[in-house]
């Protein structure tokens, strides 16, 4: 029993077949490995120097046993990416739960407009309801206005970059000559590397003045944060939908081309219905960008916390969950503090959610493509 | 009938007719209308502009797109762009024909642009409508289907509705419901299946020409007739915010010209299946240039208003251009000595384009010499804006070009090392040829000992300090270094100059001269270097610096050397030997580069007095003066400094997150791609990586503020901001180096387990070397993603906006005696950053500086979309290596 268990976790650190005298030096890494991560979480302050011990006993097994060592610093990094991804995941719902203990429900209260529960979505017959949504003072937290203003954002902005991103999809895998493509797509790589900071100034600067000009507003609202947002979830949809289009085979439009279609009806009625949940996994995964986008929609919508009314007014503005983050935590009090790590974990489920089903989407897309060639 | 391309002297085909040419001007005609609305949208141009003003706007669109129009021509004339597609040249015609009527429109009618617009739309109107009748009474040959489609019905119907909704909506003094049901419904309901039954009732040709012409009537008629004026103004009772003139007759105009390019391209195309494709077809190449259209648009905008306040105070030696100048100048040489090839471009305008860079780059270069010879300074002058007491002051400022000879030993050190690398890369090898002398080997053998020597005794200096404090080995041991690189550089010119045979015969037979002394002189002379670096002596006989000078003469010697084989190369026509001499020309190039890049390294290693040559001064100080990238705020000052805090602290970030997340992500791809087990547990840690990736950064900042922050020393800090970036960075290595890695060829795989080669060895030689393109630039590419993100850092790091100091990450080292023996008290501390000094002033409102703003701005995007470029351009060139091979 023991000895099988040792034998698996030999084969785990070593491969298959060792060279002589691997096990001694590798498990001298192992060990001063772990030790490290004892120190970490014991006496920090001896954690450094076990960490040179470390590479320097790698530094020796490198040159005696490269392969061997090679291989078990390539699994140490997995272990600690893992251990990464999973530790930021699991402390952040250990940080929010606080919030979800002292709260409950009370996070979803709907604000009284004129004496009654606000109308949201037939929602407001089960949802507490109160006059005061949001006042750190008392400790009344809702996160319903900083949801509204997501989803109105996040529409406005969906509304622009689906129709606009599939076309240039189309554009890039399927209109373009070669060379015009080689301009058109790093341009468009190009659109989705300028930091959303600078996006937020140019909004804050010139579009909320604009809007103040032509649309009558008082400033920030969600049509200017939802069209900057739009046009920065653009890139995003472009290329996913244009994997997903190139990824739909040859032989099916060469078989519409025989046909005698012309190519946008090859494009229209073959290679956009084939590619069609990719192009809705484009389109998800450029809404979950557009829920994350932080720091344009920060500096377009500014630090208030209030509801939308009515509903669908876009030329109002409230912080949304990922603004409000950005605007309260240097200042917050501790309760404040835990109610916007509810936020961060809204975010987190939603976004990697998103991700998730749209990776889905384009696995199943795969097997199903690879099976029709 | 007028699908055949158009030979290429005619304008267009002769089988186009004055149909085809309508329709042509139709589409040119939505292209100015959707050109205007957006300058109108965007303030360019007022709509109230009537007479001369109105004149001028449409006098300049016409001037600007004739000479577009004209270069095109031009070039499509001398075969450079062939431009064969006669709707791309009826479309350049129509849009000549186009703005000359506009022009002389805005001449003959005393009208304002908002009516000239509506005027515009309703002519639209007419063309399209008069189009869909001619083709529908068959007095032109086209090839309608029976139908225009359910889907432009659709289309057509929620235009319809909506468009009649909000006119029963807004039409004054009418009830505003009938038994119950709101009016503007019954509006919407009759408009949308009006519109809709009329797209798809009629053939083709009407159905999809006239539902667009009655949209453009109805948008034309209420512009035109000032229904919707300049001045008008809705602000319905619920909404915050409200619609102007301003803004709405901007959108119809755009949505107008939309409809119209789609509708007039069917039309041009014959409708039918060849129709619909070219009017989709506009319609996606509009969108994609669109897009990128905003990308330029953004950063030019950017450009324009930061680069003001980030070049206030900018002056440069001309020498110190000239060195700057100098990587891109012999880059451009190379450009134009480029072969030919076999592109289909016209011989001679290839042979243009090429020399053009050059000649750009080679002006300027005149221009500084001319500088320093008249000794004149260039300047440019202009103002700047900077806030005192939160109001906008102007400053006089100018941009020089003094004609200073001092260089800085940065500027040398960088250029230098460029082109030593560039040549060394051209250079092959001369291991083999020409005659070996028996003392010249021995001197080879001799070197690395050499080398080594002093590469010891450098550490010894490191270690315990200089020995033997009374006699001067430091001085001797560089002095006879130097002397020794000075023999070897010159070794190879004498048999050069004398011997018998010819120039080339002699070149050919001293190649290992030419080898060991230039290649071999600059290695010593590195170490050299590298050992006055450590001996922190400056060696001095007299008034000279033995190294300064030594380097000085190796690299005239180098030169010397390059020039004879130069000519030496243009007498033979032997093609190996050809190559041999070209081989030496690098070489002679690369020595002479590697020493002038000692000579900086000479200077920065002693850095106690200027390197003088002459009228030629290199010092650690040199003639740069930028004070918006090299100062820190001057709080209180008559200038404003500069934002080198947050330059730098965005640099140690991005060099912090990569050495943590790049190593870590490679491992665990290699790990996962090659020795893992492909199944359920590499699936699910490519989708959490993945899902990671799309986390929102906000997401990543509330961790680190969390955790990170109070386990590290609980104030904001550079350390933990860098960690919180390498989480984010973290999936993205694993994701692009976990492709890169899969996308080899499992052929290589075999061929190498074929050759019984283990698996290790496999992987560092075939599959890492293979996959290395892909890793690297999907690195880069995140890497300036990262560089430019603002969330995380505003919880990690705070956001500074007047930072005056720098962070000193490198002297922040100490040694201590208790655990854990090495600090950095910079690492713990809070720095400014690029991206967080722009979140600053956005929340200092009105204390914050616009124009410092922009500069910022400005400056994070010349950082990000650097690391963008270098990721791209890396892209291209594998992409065509590999292509090629």
């Amino acid at each position: 029993m023991l000895s099988a268990v040792t034998a698996d976790v030999q084969e785990a650190i070593l491969g298959e077949d060792p060279t002589e005298g691997a096990l001694r030096t590798v498990g001298l890494s192992v060990l001063l490995l772990v030790g490290t991560i004892l120190c970490v979480l014991v006496a920090p302050g001896f954690a450094l120097p076990v960490l040179a011990a470390f590479v320097a006993a790698s530094a020796y097994g490198w040159t005696t046993h490269q392969a061997e060592m090679a291989r078990l610093l390539t699994l140490v990094a997995t272990v600690l990416t893992v251990l990464t991804v999973t530790f930021i995941t699991v402390y952040l719902f250990l940080s929010a739960a606080p919030a979800f203990a002292a709260h409950g429900l009370d996070l979803l209260t709907i604000p009284i407009v004129n004496g009654e529960p606000q109308w949201f979505l037939w929602l407001d017959f089960l949802l507490p309801a109160a006059d005061s949504i949001w006042n750190p003072r008392a400790g009344v937290y809702s996160l319903v206005p900083l949801i509204w203003a997501t989803i109105i954002v996040t529409t406005i902005a969906g509304l622009i970059a689906g129709p606009l991103g599939v076309m240039g999809a189309l554009f890039i895998s399927e209109v373009a000559s070669d060379r015009l493509r080689e301009i058109i797509k790093p341009g468009i790589e190009i659109l989705a590397g300028i930091p959303s900071i600078v996006f937020g100034f140019i909004g804050f600067i010139v579009l909320n003045g604009f809007i103040q000009k032509s649309f009558l507003d008082d400033g920030a609202s969600y049509l200017i944060a939802g069209l900057v947002v739009g046009v920065m979830a653009l890139p995003t949809v472009v290329s996913v939908a244009e994997d997903a289009l190139a990824s739909v085979p040859n032989s099916m439009s060469d078989g519409a081309a025989a046909m005698g279609a012309t190519r946008w009806q090859t494009m229209k009625s073959i290679s956009v219905p084939a590619a069609s949940s990719g192009i809705s996994a484009a389109i998800i995964l450029g809404l979950g960008r557009a829920i994350g986008e932080t720091m344009a929609v920060a500096a377009i919508l500014g630090a208030v916390v209030q509801p939308t009314v009515p509903l669908f007014d876009m030329f109002d503005a409230s912080s949304t969950l990922t603004s409000a983050i950005a605007h309260n935590y240097g200042s917050a009090s501790a309760s404040t503090v835990d109610v916007l790590f509810v936020a961060g974990v809204l975010l987190f489920v939603i976004v990697a959610g998103m991700s998730v089903v749209s990776q889905y989407i384009e696995r199943r897309i795969s097997e199903q493509m690879q099976g029709q060639q | 009938m007028s699908e055949g391309y158009a030979r290429e002297n005619e304008l267009v085909s002769v089988e186009s007719n004055v149909y085809d040419r309508a329709m042509d001007v139709g589409i040119a005609l939505s292209i100015v209308t959707f050109v205007v609305g957006m300058l109108t949208f965007a303030d360019a141009v007022p709509l109230g502009a009537t007479g001369t003003e109105l004149i001028n706007f449409f006098g300049l669109l016409l001037a600007a797109t004739a000479g577009g129009v004209g270069i095109v021509a031009v070039f499509s004339y001398a075969n450079v762009v062939p431009v064969t597609s006669q709707r791309v040249r009826g479309v350049a015609f129509g849009l000549l024909v186009g703005l000359v009527g506009l022009t002389v429109a805005a001449v003959a009618l005393p009208v304002s642009l908002a009516t000239m617009l509506g005027l515009i739309l309703l002519v639209e109107a007419g063309l399209l409508a008069a189009g869909g009748v001619a083709s529908r009474l068959e007095l032109v040959d086209t090839d309608p289907s029976r139908t225009a489609g359910l889907l432009a019905g659709l289309a057509f119907g929620v235009i319809g509705a909506i468009t009649g909704a909000v006119i029963v909506g807004s039409l004054p003094g009418v009830p505003s419901a009938v038994v119950g049901v709101p009016l503007w419904l019954l509006g919407a309901v009759a408009l949308g299946v009006g519109f809709g039954a009329l797209t798809i009732g009629p053939r083709e040709d009407l159905g999809s020409t006239l539902p667009p012409a009655l949209i453009l009537g109805v948008f034309g008629a209420t512009i035109a007739t000032a229904a919707i004026g300049v001045g008008w103004q809705w602000a319905p009772e619920n909404l915050s915010g409200g619609f102007t003139g301003g803004s709405i007759i901007p959108l119809f105009v755009l949505f107008g010209s939309l409809l119209t390019s789609w509708s007039a391209a069917k039309c041009r195309a014959d409708f039918g299946a060849r129709g619909r494709q070219y009017g989709a077809f506009f319609v996606i190449n509009l969108n994609a240039f669109l897009m990128v259209a905003v990308m330029v648009a953004i950063v030019t905008y950017v450009t324009v208003k930061g680069v003001s306040w980030a070049f206030h105070g900018f002056t440069i030696g001309a020498l110190s251009l000239l060195v700057v100048l100098t990587p891109p100048l012999v880059l451009t040489i190379q450009y134009a000595r480029a072969p030919a090839g076999t592109d289909e471009w016209h011989t001679a305008a290839r042979q243009f384009f090429r020399v053009i860079p050059l000649a750009a780059v080679g002006s300027l270069a005149t221009l500084l010499l001319g500088i320093f010879v008249t000794g004149t300074t260039f300047e440019v002058p202009y103002q700047y804006a900077i806030l005192v007491d939160r109001s906008t002051v102007m400053l006089d400022t100018a941009v020089s070009v003094t004609p200073s000879l001092q260089v800085g030993n940065l500027l040398v050190i960088v250029s230098g090392a460029l082109l030593f690398t560039y040549f060394l890369r051209r250079y092959g090898s001369l291991r083999d040829v020409g005659t070996e002398y028996e003392q010249l080997s021995s001197v080879r053998q001799g070197l690395p000992a050499a080398i080594g020597l002093l590469g010891l005794l450098s550490l010894v200096y490191i270690g315990i300090g200089p020995v033997l404090d009374g006699l001067p080995i430091g001085i001797g041991v560089a002095t006879l270094g130097a002397v020794a690189v000075a023999a070897l550089a010159l070794a190879p010119l004498g048999p050069l100059v004398t011997g018998e045979g010819s120039l080339a015969d002699r070149a050919h037979r001293n190649s290992q001269l030419l080898n060991v002394g230039l290649l071999g002189g600059v290695a010593l002379l590195t170490a050299v270097v590298v050992f006055e670096w450590t001996a922190v002596s400056n060696p001095r006989l007299g008034p000279v610096a033995p190294v300064g000078v030594v380097a000085v003469i190796a690299a005239l010697a180098s030169t010397c050397a390059a020039g004879l084989a130069s000519r030496a190369r243009r007498a033979t026509d032997d093609t190996l030997r050809h190559r041999i001499l070209g081989d030496q020309v690098t070489l002679g190039l690369a020595a002479a580069a590697g020493y002038l890049t000692l000579i900086g390294l000479h200077v920065a290693a002693t850095s106690e007095v200027p390197f003088v040559l002459g009228p030629i001064e290199i010092g650690i100080q040199g003639s740069l003066s930028w004070p918006a990238v090299l100062q820190g705020a001057i709080p209180l000052g008559e200038a404003p400094g500069g934002i080198y805090p947050a330059i730098v602290g965005t640099i140690w970030i991005v060099i912090g997150a990569s050495l943590f997340a790049v190593p870590l992500g490679l491992g665990a791809a290699v790990f996962l791609t090659e020795y893992a087990e492909q199944g359920r547990f590499t699936e699910v840690v490519e989708t959490a990586t993945n899902a990671l990736w799309s986390t929102p950064s906000i997401v990543f900042g509330l961790f680190g503020a969390a955790f990170l922050i109070p386990r590290l020393g609980d104030n904001l800090s550079l350390l933990a901001a860098q960690l919180t970036l390498s989480f984010m960075l973290l999936p993205l290595v694993v994701i692009t180096s976990r492709e890169a890695i899969k996308s080899v060829p499992d052929e290589y795989r075999d061929a190498s387990a074929a050759l019984g080669v283990d698996k290790w060895k496999t992987i560092r030689s075939v599959v890492i070397p293979a996959a290395m393109p892909g890793v690297v630039t999907g690195v880069i590419l995140g890497v300036g993603r990262i560089a430019g993100e603002t969330a995380p850092l505003i919880l990690v790091l705070g956001s500074e906006i007047n930072a005056t100091n720098a962070i000193d990450v490198l002297g922040g080292f100490a040694f201590t005696t208790s655990p854990p023996f090495v600090t950095n008290d910079a690492l713990l501390t809070s720095s400014a950053a690029l991206p967080t000094q722009v979140w600053a002033i956005i929340t200092a409102g009105v204390s914050g500086s616009a124009s410092k703003g922009w500069a910022t701005a400005f400056m994070l995007l010349v950082v990000v979309l650097s690391f963008y470029a270098v990721g791209i351009t890396a892209r291209t060139y594998f992409r065509r290596k590999i292509n090629y091979e």
